[in-house]
């Protein structure tokens, strides 16, 4: 294998990696992949990073990585981002959650967030997706929707929890629009405080809305035909329900100093 | 000035996502397959393609990138 035979990102990964674990049409790669992109355009040393993962899926983000990536175990990622950012104060760090990590080991350590301002970057990787066995919801399951059978509550409208928390950056996207996804992540590594971005992403192996399978890309489009984008919108209207479109966009962009709460 | 659509075809899993962005039709999933069983991408229209780098951004296993080469001036 000559030189030019080598991806652009191949400095930040390990060979041995690929061919990665997630599913064909899975939105974690092309987050990373976004990330990547993030950290080179942005003048952040690679080495000045710290990358945080807790279980499930998300926790392969970084295994994957050669930056200084940290495997927590289930619901202390939000907790041990912290503690890492207050031993390295130049760092960026960057937690990546899944549904487990966020809101139900590791609701109270992102509730403690609050009024702290800790530079922390929040990915929280949204997939309807809890219960991989049983019929229980949880808080993101959707309305009269299943992870696997029924949730007669309307899941948690995550920007307005994040705004209360006191986050200075506050966006949504698809993995389809990876490009904003990296613009996000750009203008999030500048904030003094916290930035929550929340990624609604496909899972195929449970599929929330139907059960058919479909193929990757069909999937992919399936969430892009159903949202919107709408920056900057109320939030206290970006629930997800069902027969409502999905507000993607940027919703939170505070200056620094600014209290928004 | 050549454009080069670099594919590592032994990590694609064949989700066809690159195809699907596509607006010019560039890429197409051949009928062979690789060591995995998947069918991977590869380059129908060379000349077609605008350099967007859609593809290389929605890759979720990093196995597409386009670049622009110059070409050697002629002797």
């Amino acid at each position: 294998m000559n030189r030019d035979r080598f991806h652009p990102d191949h400095p930040f990964l390990y060979a041995d990696f690929f061919p990665t674990v997630w599913c064909a049409g899975c939105g974690i790669g092309t987050v990373v992949h976004s990330f990547i992109e993030a950290l080179k355009a942005s003048d952040i040393t690679p080495r000045e990073t710290g990358v945080v993962s807790g279980m499930g899926c998300s926790r392969k983000i970084s295994e994957c990585l050669k930056l200084p990536s940290f495997s927590v175990s289930d619901g202390r990622v939000v907790d041990f981002s912290v503690q890492y950012g207050l031993e390295h104060p130049t760092h960026q760090v960057v937690a990546f959650l899944n549904n487990a990590d966020f809101l139900l080991t590791g609701a109270e350590d992102f509730l403690q967030l609050r009024n702290s301002g800790h530079r922390l970057t929040i990915i929280y990787i949204n997939n309807f997706i809890f219960n991989t066995a049983g019929d229980d919801g949880f808080p993101m399951t959707p309305y009269r929707r299943k992870s696997f059978d029924g949730s007669a509550d309307l899941p948690f409208n995550i920007p307005l929890l994040a705004s209360s928390v006191g986050a200075e950056y506050i966006a949504r996207w698809t993995p389809l629009r990876a490009g904003w996804i990296k613009n996000a992540l750009m203008e999030a590594f500048q904030k003094k405080g916290t930035a929550v971005i929340e990624i609604i992403s496909p899972c195929l192996v449970y599929d929330s809305e139907s059960r058919r399978i479909l193929d990757a890309a069909e999937r992919m489009q399936f969430y892009d035909g159903r949202t919107v984008i709408q920056n900057f919108s109320p939030l206290n209207k970006l629930d997800l329900r069902e027969g409502k479109k999905i507000v993607l966009g940027t919703f939170v962009d505070s200056a620094p100093g600014e209290d928004k709460r | 000035m050549t454009i080069r659509i670099e594919i590592l075809k032994e990590r694609c899993k064949g989700c066809g996502i690159c195809i699907a962005v596509c607006q010019m039709e560039v890429l197409r999933l051949s009928g062979d397959t690789n060591e995995q069983g998947y069918a991977y991408p590869v380059v129908e229209k060379n000349e077609s393609c605008l350099i967007c780098g859609l593809c290389e951004m929605v890759c979720p296993d990093f196995a597409i990138w386009v670049r622009q080469e110059e070409e050697e001036a002629m002797p």
